[in-house]
């Protein structure tokens, strides 16, 4: 038994107690639930010294001396101020001294605060011009969007060239016109549905909002869809450690003397 | 008690059982399942293939073993198509402690697999960077747009000539400010993918892999531009391994290649492992989701069945 095995044989028994739960409440599955708890808190607290503490605070303040491959690095002592500027938040615990944890509340949230603008327009910029698309054809020679690819002697297909590739996929056809229609259909009622400024009325905007819900409901099942296939992914994961990194590539291997 | 009752009163445990066995069975056969990369899945080989040889990739490595089912994919392929073009890289993590741990253990495999094809492995400090976790991932992506040089300075890394400034290392040769690299490629199950659009996106090119969960709210971004290529979830991980597999418009694929006439060529991945836990789990997860149709056709029909009893 080497300690790669040990290592993984571990992960399976940990895999084996946590999904114990599905069976029913248990002391092994509680065990591990406490072992994981501890492990991820303790580990998270050296990482975050080693990682990013010392590296990016530590070695900063007090410099590093000359090495045979590196130049000394002088000190700066400023981050020294880091510190009781850190502890000010623990003040949040005092009754009488907790407008001190407000310190460094509010540089952070200033920090924050400031570079909203920017990260607005970066996020939803892009989008609103994205979200302006032709609807009315351009091209009424066919309906479709014609083949971008042809077959080749060896009967794959192959792209048609730039130029022509260039003048299909700016050309607005009926069938780019219509999807290009359910597509702002989707963004206005969609949109219509988070008015809560005034009382929708009337035939026209009940029947956007009710639309607006059907899209985004439709929204939803989407998403939910892609949140199952991902559990599961996670489910196929823990399978595929057990029964083959621990089961076929491990616990055989030492079975068999390897 | 009516074979419908039954039906609908069936042990949740039951149930799980038959999935573990389902799931389990189809680890055991990997098939190749036909399938078409999507157009943001190609958006990330063929952004990866497109970058210049001599650009360093910065990859962001935002995922730790909870969602080690598809983002360990996503990584492995990504090294591969990174170490496969011989690319350098920096590596580092904004989201969690445990993240970096995760990469490097990935990275160890992935530098095995390259011994065992009598390849070089790839070298700490000459060959990649390894920068560990920064907190505060806004500030830290803010500070990356405005000052990468200051940001990074004095950091240390191993090498084979021992330990140097990272910014000695062959890996950032060229590189000052963050429109010097190449690419920044997130992997992520977490929202530091909008964190690198807002603070990074009019300056760097972005490529995502991201989660099934978190997929759904990053699409829009690249169907705006906003991002060069996007891989999400379990589908994301076999569409780049049949990238690798085949490449893109690439003509020495024969029958096999792939088109897709919104992107150029981009070659397939010699000399490397193209198939991995992509093809895997595919199948896999078609037997979950059969089994999980099954179940619902099979409750529903049960329901109906019972109520009509019920009503007679």
């Amino acid at each position: 038994m080497d300690y790669a095995f040990l290592k993984v044989t571990a992960g399976a028994i940990a895999t084996f107690a946590l999904y114990s739960i599905l069976f029913k409440e248990n002391s092994f599955y509680r065990f591990f639930e406490h072992v994981f708890l501890g492990l991820a808190a303790g580990y998270s607290m050296v990482a975050i010294w080693q990682d990013t503490l010392y590296e990016n605070w530590w070695l900063k303040m007090f410099g590093q001396p000359a090495t045979a491959t590196a130049t000394e690095v002088a000190g700066y002592w400023p981050y020294a101020l880091l510190v009781p500027i850190g502890l000010m938040g623990y003040f949040v615990f005092s009754k009488k001294n907790n407008w001190m944890s407000r310190i460094p509340i509010g540089i952070l949230l200033g920090l924050w605060s400031g570079q909203q603008i920017t990260n607005w327009w970066r996020t939803f910029g892009p989008q609103i011009l994205g979200s302006m698309k032709p609807i009315i054809p351009n091209d009424f020679s066919r309906f479709t969007v014609p083949a971008q690819s042809v077959r080749d002697a060896s009967g794959a297909l192959t792209p048609l060239p730039p130029d022509q590739l260039e003048i299909i996929q700016n050309t607005v056809y009926p069938s780019v016109a219509i999807s290009n229609v359910v597509f702002l259909v989707t963004l206005l009622s969609a949109m219509s549905y988070f008015i809560f400024s005034y009382e929708v009325k009337g035939k026209f905007m009940t029947g956007l909002n009710t639309v607006g819900r059907w899209m985004l409901m439709m929204g939803f099942g989407a998403i939910f869809g892609n949140t199952v296939m991902a559990r599961f992914a996670l489910v196929i994961d823990r399978m595929a450690y057990v029964f083959i990194e621990w089961g076929q590539q491990n616990l055989l291997r030492v079975l068999g003397g390897g | 008690m009516s074979i419908a009752e039954r039906m609908m009163n069936v042990d949740r445990r039951i149930l799980y059982v038959i999935l573990a066995v389902v799931v389990s069975g189809a680890l055991f056969i990997p098939v190749n399942i036909p399938a078409t990369p999507d157009d943001s899945s190609a958006g990330v080989y063929v952004g990866l293939s497109e970058i210049p040889q001599d650009k360093v990739l910065l990859i962001q490595s935002d995922w730790t073993l909870s969602t080690r089912g598809e983002n360990l994919g996503h990584f492995e392929a990504l090294l591969r198509v990174v170490m496969g073009q011989n690319r350098k890289f920096v590596l580092y993590s904004l989201a969690d402690p445990q993240a970096p741990q995760v990469a490097r253990d990935a990275l160890r495999v992935l530098n095995a697999e390259r011994k065992d094809r009598g390849l070089e492995p790839y070298i700490l400090g000459q060959d990649y960077l390894d920068l560990g976790f920064f907190p505060n991932a806004e500030n830290t992506a803010q500070a990356m747009g405005s000052n990468l040089r200051n940001l990074w300075a004095n950091r240390k890394t191993k090498s084979p000539n021992g330990e140097i400034d990272i910014w000695q290392s062959p890996v950032l040769q060229g590189v000052s400010k963050i429109e010097d690299i190449g690419a920044l490629v997130v992997v992520t199950a977490s929202n530091t993918i909008d964190i690198a659009i807002q603070r990074l996106s009019d300056k760097v090119t972005i490529i995502c892999m991201c989660t099934g969960v978190t997929g759904p709210t990053v699409l829009p971004y690249f169907s705006t531009g906003q991002l060069k290529g996007l891989a999400i979830g379990l589908k994301g991980v076999y569409d780049m391994e049949l990238l690798m597999t085949y490449g893109m418009n690439d003509t020495s694929s024969g029958e096999n290649k792939i088109t897709n006439p919104k992107y150029g060529v981009a070659l397939k991945l010699e000399n490397s492992n193209t198939y991995g836990r992509g093809r895997q789990y595919y199948g896999a997860l078609h037997g979950a989701l059969a089994l999980i149709i099954l179940a619902i056709v099979l409750g529903n029909v049960a329901m109906l069945t019972a109520k009509k009893a019920e009503a007679a």
